[in-house]
């Protein structure tokens, strides 16, 4: 039973690090840089792996969740700033992920979008409500593994692998420096997206993780997030290797599905729905949980779904709210695949507000005591601070320059 | 307190800028330029050579009904806005055949599609697309050059 206790970690990197999000990015900066960006994948593989150790092993020792820190650490002001800035960005990825979910029953079923996005909206709704944290994390994090099939896939395109491990190393080979950097940001901002710590460490403290449960925390964060990279880098080979040559611009989850259809058949097709489904649905979990954590934990609510709901009855009416905002959203029509880009590109500009809580109360020993930050951990938590700002600065500019990634 | 001013600071700024530039980068409309028209181009030369890849599968059995339809209704509804767009929209002087042209070619590339979306069982003629579809891309992408 062993080899389940690491399921929180397998949900929060399928969930969150291959999210729509993800999905899009790796398989775009594939189809329009080949293999050049793979370096990228790796520098946000480490940084979201040294963050989640950092929250886990927080809430492992004092109890406390990033939310919890943020309002200590950042005043009620700030953090009320970092409060809006997450929950904007949760309710915009919730509705992409919505979006996402109901797009891939469609690709399964054929059955009308408008009525899956009720489905959708009603399904999420009774899971959450009926099924323990335990399941969900199972079941969402093991079912999104079917992801693994883009791994076959990219081994049968008989990618070069030479320009495979060359895309490992940090190089530049375009006409089109901004739009490279403008996919570098949002690979790096898609990886580290602030709602997979919130839901972690929140995660953490709702399994009564203790000191005790370090090594745990670390497993967690390495194997998790670490799968979750090997997929990133599985999604770039197959759009580097299947279209780039072509010319293709994979602009919906369709065209990621047939990254797997057209190596593997009727098979590859179905397993890579199967694996988006629950990869995007536990994504929506995942930020429908943390849009819920953060509110309770920064206005000093009960909070967590170990407690039956009338128990921790106004953390269980704002997931009710931001599942209901998230479904009149995607139902107005917005573009699932569009509206993630922003997300990312937004969460990006906000990664400080998060991050910065993080390492201060990690090195603070009054609530860390022999637990606090070493030097290797902060080496590395201010190395990718100095990313995480130039990622915040540089984002939105990018995005405007190469208007989304288009030109 | 340095540091949290410096965030607030960032944080308002941040809301507002990236609110004015969804909005800026969120116009898709304008006069259709040089550089629009190669881009349109290269879309519609995407949208074609997917459809053919799509269509290749079908006709090797190697999709799914449910899959095949619904895709295949994705890509030529794209390729049916482009050529709306491209109609509608104002245009440079000097390209303006090449404007028509191209619209025309993206019109023709979503009607291919929707024969796929039609017939998503429909081996033999999944295998007929195919050459249209590839030729189609190949028109466009002679625009884009």
């Amino acid at each position: 039973m062993k080899v389940f206790n690491i399921a929180l970690g397998i949900l929060a990197a399928i969930g969150g690090f291959v999210d729509i999000g993800d999905l899009v990015f790796n398989v775009s900066a594939g189809a329009t840089f080949g293999y050049q960006l793979l370096w990228v994948v790796v520098i946000g593989v480490i940084g979201i792996i040294v963050y989640s150790e950092m929250c886990g092993r927080v809430a492992a020792v004092s109890g406390k969740a990033v939310f919890d820190a943020v309002r200590e650490r950042l005043g009620f002001r700030t953090g009320l700033a970092a409060l809006i800035s997450a929950q904007v960005v949760n309710l915009m990825t919730l509705t992409a992920e919505i979006g996402g979910v109901a797009i891939c029953l469609q690709l399964l079923s054929g059955l009308p979008y408008r009525w899956l996005i009720l489905f959708a909206g009603v399904v999420l709704m009774v899971v959450v409500w009926t099924t323990s944290f335990d399941w969900i994390e199972r079941i969402f994090g093991y079912g999104g593994l079917c992801l693994l099939v883009f791994a076959v896939a990219a081994v049968k395109l008989h990618p070069t692998w030479s320009a495979v491990g060359h895309g490992f190393l940090p190089h530049m080979d375009t006409e089109s420096p901004l739009l490279y950097a403008y996919f570098a940001v949002g690979l790096l901002g898609a990886a580290m997206t602030p709602y997979e710590v919130y839901f972690y460490s929140s995660g953490a403290v709702e399994e009564q993780w203790g000191p005790k449960d370090l090594g745990l925390n670390k497993a967690n964060a390495m194997i998790g997030y670490g799968l979750g990279g090997f997929l990133s880098f599985a999604l770039m080979i197959v759009g580097g290797s299947l279209f780039l040559d072509k010319g293709i611009e994979p602009e919906f989850l369709g065209s990621i599905a047939l990254g797997a259809e057209v190596p593997l058949g009727q098979i590859g097709l179905l397993l890579a729905l199967v694996g988006i489904l629950f990869a995007v649905g536990g994504a929506a979990i995942d930020t429908l949980f943390s849009g819920a954590y953060n509110m309770a934990q920064y206005l000093g609510w009960e909070w967590g779904r170990y407690r039956h709901p009338s128990g921790a009855p106004r953390f269980t009416l704002t997931w009710i709210v931001l599942l209901v905002l998230g479904l009149g959203a995607v139902m107005t029509g917005v573009d699932p695949v569009q509206l993630t880009e922003y997300a990312v590109i937004f969460s990006a500009v906000a990664l400080p507000l998060t991050y910065v809580p993080i390492l201060l109360v990690a090195n603070d020993r009054t609530y860390m005591r022999e637990y606090a930050n070493g030097r290797v951990a902060n080496v590395f938590g201010l190395v990718y601070l100095v990313v995480i700002l130039i990622i915040s600065i540089t984002a939105v500019p990018l995005m405007i320059l190469t208007n989304v990634g288009q030109n | 307190m340095q540091i949290r001013a410096l965030l607030n600071r960032r944080a308002l700024g941040a809301s507002l800028l990236f609110l004015v530039c969804a909005f800026a980068t969120g116009c898709n409309g304008g006069t259709v330029d040089d550089h629009a028209l190669k881009r349109d181009a290269e879309k519609v030369a995407s949208l074609a050579t997917e459809g053919g890849l799509l269509a290749n599968d079908m006709s090797k059995g190697a999709s799914t009904k449910y899959f095949a339809r619904v895709h295949a209704k994705e890509l030529s509804q794209a390729a049916s806005d482009l050529a709306d767009a491209l109609r509608s929209r104002p245009t440079s002087p000097g390209i303006e055949p090449d404007v028509r042209k191209l619209s025309r070619l993206a019109g023709r590339v979503s009607a291919l599609l929707e024969q796929l979306h039609l017939h998503p069982t429909d081996r033999a003629r999944a295998e007929r697309l195919e050459k249209p579809l590839s030729d189609r891309a190949d028109d466009a992408d002679e625009l884009s050059k």
